[in-house]
């Protein structure tokens, strides 16, 4: 499966995509993990020690088309083969590549940008699943860093400004290529919460996880979910969220 | 006094942008609240609610499918975009633009 979380700033979609990322790949499948966020967060709840670690220079190759200066990478090395070559293990044997992190205004990321993105063009295709973790926001996430995504699922926390968040992501997908587009609810604490989410976005709820003070711990720590509470609700949920995107898109 | 309130993503700008304009205020100094987020959720924390936010936002993404004029000036661009809030204090929505005409502010 190809699925990327995206969502308001906070809500939780480093959290549950790093979750979600160890538990598909403890079914047996072949993850790749891919953190587009310039404020990556992802390689913490994955439990990868590295946390800043985009692609090299040497893998990206400027040229110049029309007097303009564009990348892409250098000759001969194909999405799959930077995702063999640069993608870091982690945790369950995830695979885990990221944008790298922006640093500040003065640091000229646009190789590493257009690097990364060719990379999303050319993802490895059978025998992988791949789980994405876009920025927060509502900049177009379903053309752009989330183009190879078959499913993008949007956190929702039960908050007033997630809620439009997620409405508002709602309404992007509908007037372009018709992604498949389904909420998860996060941080649930009241009975109704699941139900006032996909009422008030209209998108289908795929996954309910509860409120966590476990996962505030494994933030403040700095250790994944997983390692931390590796049986508690949170990790629960996501496995029950698990089996039910396997087997809705199965068989592909 | 101008302040911009930065920091990652769910740490806590919005909400301290808000109490922070409706403090001063009420204190009675002349505030001006301005969204610059792409995702402009500022109303809500302000206690404008749901349709209020949502309309300013609509009207600010309008100048981007050109269904709506850009400003001419800061005075008018607070004007057009921005909406009175709570303690007397203006909210405007003014997240970067697509397409930025010469002399647009």
């Amino acid at each position: 499966m190809r699925v990327a979380f995206v969502g308001k700033g906070g809500v939780g979609k480093s959290s549950l995509a790093g979750t979600f990322a160890r538990v598909l790949a403890r079914t047996g499948e072949r993850v790749l993990a891919l953190d587009s966020d310039p404020m990556p967060g992802l390689a913490f709840s994955l439990g990868v020690e590295r946390v800043d670690h985009g692609l090299p220079d040497e893998a990206i190759q400027e040229y110049e088309e029309e007097g303009r200066r564009r990348y892409r990478l250098r000759d001969g090395l194909t999405g799959t083969g930077a995702v063999e070559q640069y993608a870091v293990r982690g945790p369950d044997g995830v695979h885990f590549l990221q944008l790298g992190k922006a640093r500040g205004p003065r640091w000229n990321n646009t190789r590493q940008h257009f690097g990364f993105q060719r990379v999303l063009d050319d993802l490895p295709g059978a025998g992988w699943s791949i789980v994405g973790d876009l920025p927060g926001g509502t900049r177009q996430p379903f053309m752009t860093w989330g183009r190879y995504a078959e499913t993008f699922l949007v956190v929702i926390e039960p908050t007033s400004a997630s809620v439009l968040t997620g409405r508002r992501l709602a309404g992007l997908a509908a007037t372009d290529e018709a992604p498949r587009v389904a909420a998860v609810a996060n941080k649930v604490r009241a009975p109704d919460d699941v139900e006032q989410i996909a009422r008030r976005t209209g998108l289908q709820v795929v996954g309910a996880v509860p409120f966590d003070p476990h996962l505030a711990t494994a933030d403040r720590l700095g250790v994944a979910l997983l390692d931390h509470d590796p049986e508690g609700s949170t990790a629960v949920a996501v496995a029950s969220m698990v089996d039910t995107l396997r087997s809705g898109l199965e068989p592909s | 006094m101008k302040i911009a309130v930065v920091g990652k993503g769910g740490s806590g700008k919005t909400t301290t942008s808000a109490v922070l304009a409706r403090t001063m205020a009420r204190r009675g100094r002349a505030t001006l609240a301005l969204d610059c987020d792409s995702n402009p959720n500022l109303g809500i924390s302000l206690g404008l609610g749901e349709e209020v936010t949502e309309r300013l936002v609509a009207l600010r993404d309008a100048v981007d499918t050109g269904e709506e004029d850009h400003a001419s000036s800061p005075d008018e661009l607070v004007r057009r975009f921005g909406v009175d809030a709570p303690d007397g204090l203006r909210l405007a929505v003014v997240t970067a633009i697509q397409n930025p005409q010469p002399g647009c502010p």
